[in-house]
């Protein structure tokens, strides 16, 4: 699950969280977000709308939600549940609870989801 | 050197400074300072601690308007939930660049006489600086942080009201010295057991204590109130192969050893650690001796975050360190038993650790 915590200081983060829901609408979240991630740090509005035209959405649609904010009080709820949390950083990624904060080796994350695996399988085992 | 002595050197790379006097210390020989109970931290004349200041600082610990693409504060190294570390072995970097070596903790901080595992600072002021300006680490132009400060006018008056004065790097810098100084575990276990409370450590690691103070070595260095003896020790920690090979490992050292002054530095393959401050010999890849408070929740340890547990340090010394030819003559063999080793990790664990301070993060201006 992707929360949104767009930095208030990049020009861009916000709009980005925004193409990332408008394509969400349209059935291609992680298509979106992956591409917003390998093209960073272009993100301004008219590169948004290109990676629209090349995920093959419904491009009107999505430069009319990109305009309008369609998401703001999503993007806002998670800002605050950001706050609540004492979140400070992206990201900072949860795995079974388990909080990792900064940009990670990939080792690392893949240590504590098999930790996190083989804790689980020893749990079921036990029961 | 006795095997004792030598034992006695294990802890010290570990963390902080207890004094109590050690029984093991072979006759003639200079008693490690006793340990003791933490006293108040200290308030530098030149940078008093007050709480307007210290809230100052805690904003630019947070504020990841000191890193240069804003990915980046002092907190994001320097976790609270992590033991004020990141919990890597290798510290988080800029993007497109890579750290050489393992974050340190910041509990009692307030105490250190030298910063930096290599101790190429010699306050906390001194240190705030450089991990800003680092290419690997926050990357943020000086001289521009101070004009990005100064826009914001809650910082401006905050500034004014705490220094008398306008935004300049060296306020920033004393305004997070003076938070860090807040950055305190003075009451663990092991601290009212020295203030003479009884029952505050369990028989385990009572048992660990004198190991810590006599067979494990560790009192020789980790000493003093703080656990530490503030001096640099090389313990032949071997150095991981897979760094040798990154060239943005290599520009790190060797952008380190330029700007220390270290004429050689084109030359660097590996971390020369003391080395590249005094140029003395003896300093080859020495270390600082760590505080020991808190040290449960700063795994991995050692300055390259080679050994990934508590477990693996205490077996490290017990081999007698690493084998680096050059390595400190006090590390020997300890002979520990399975259960001596499991009592000290308990009174590494459970009596010098489980009072990290709680910091939430503010609401940055």
């Amino acid at each position: 699950m992707v929360k949104h915590l767009p930095y208030r200081h990049r020009d861009d983060s916000r709009i980005a969280a925004e193409a990332s829901l408008a394509a969400r609408d349209q059935g291609k979240f992680r298509e979106m977000h992956l591409l917003l991630l390998d093209r960073s740090p272009k993100l301004d509005r008219a590169s948004l709308i290109g990676y629209a035209k090349e995920l093959e959405l419904d491009v009107p649609r999505f430069t009319k939600d990109l305009d309008t904010m369609r998401h703001k009080t999503e993007i806002d709820r998670d800002l605050m549940l950001g706050e609540a949390l004492g979140l400070y950083n992206t990201p900072t990624i949860f795995i079974n609870g388990v909080k990792l904060l900064g940009d990670r080796p990939i080792e690392e994350y893949r240590a504590v989801i098999d930790g996190e695996l083989k804790a689980a399988g020893a749990a079921g085992k036990n029961r | 050197m006795s095997p004792v002595r030598a034992a006695l050197l294990f802890c010290a790379l570990l963390a902080g400074t207890i004094l109590v006097p050690s029984p093991s210390v072979a006759a003639g020989a200079v008693s490690p300072p006793a340990l003791a109970p933490l006293p108040p931290p200290p308030s530098p004349p030149e940078n008093p601690t007050t709480p307007e200041k210290v809230a100052l600082g805690k904003n630019l610990f947070f504020d990841r308007r000191l890193s240069g693409d804003g990915t980046m504060s002092c907190a994001t190294c320097h976790n609270p939930e992590t033991g004020f570390a990141d919990a890597l072995p290798i510290s988080l970097s800029y993007p497109t660049t890579r750290n050489w070596r393992n974050s340190p903790g910041l509990v009692n901080a307030a105490y250190r006489k030298t910063v930096f595992r290599d101790g190429r600072a010699t306050s906390l002021e001194e240190q705030a600086l450089f991990p800003m300006m680092s290419p690997f680490e926050m990357n943020r132009n000086l001289d521009y942080v101070e004009e990005v400060l100064k826009t914001v006018p809650a910082y401006v008056e905050a500034f004014r009201s705490v220094f008398g004065g306008e935004i300049t790097r060296q306020r920033v810098s004393m305004a997070i010295a003076a938070f860090e100084r807040t950055l305190l575990s003075r009451d663990t276990p092991l601290d009212r057991h020295l203030r003479g409370e009884s029952g505050t450590l369990t028989a385990r690691q009572r048992a660990g204590l004198e190991l810590f103070l006599g067979k494990a070595g560790c009192a020789t260095c980790h000493n003093g109130p703080n656990l530490t003896d503030e001096r640099f020790h090389n313990l032949g920690v071997p150095e991981d192969p897979k760094a040798k090979e990154d060239p943005r490992v290599l520009a790190t050292a060797r952008f380190v050893g330029k700007v220390s002054g270290f004429a050689e530095y084109r030359t660097l393959t590996e971390d020369p650690g003391r080395f590249l401050v005094t140029r003395a010999p003896e300093d080859w890849k020495a270390f600082a001796t760590p505080p020991l408070r808190e040290v449960a929740s700063t795994a991995p340890y050692m300055h390259n975050g080679s050994l990934a547990t508590l477990d693996d340090v205490i077996d490290f010394y017990d081999r007698g360190g690493g084998d680096d030819p050059k390595k400190s003559p006090l590390l020997k063999p300890l002979g520990l038993t399975r259960g001596e080793k499991g009592a000290l990790k308990d009174f590494l664990a459970g009596g010098v650790s489980g009072a990290v301070p709680r910091i939430r993060p503010p609401r940055v201006p």
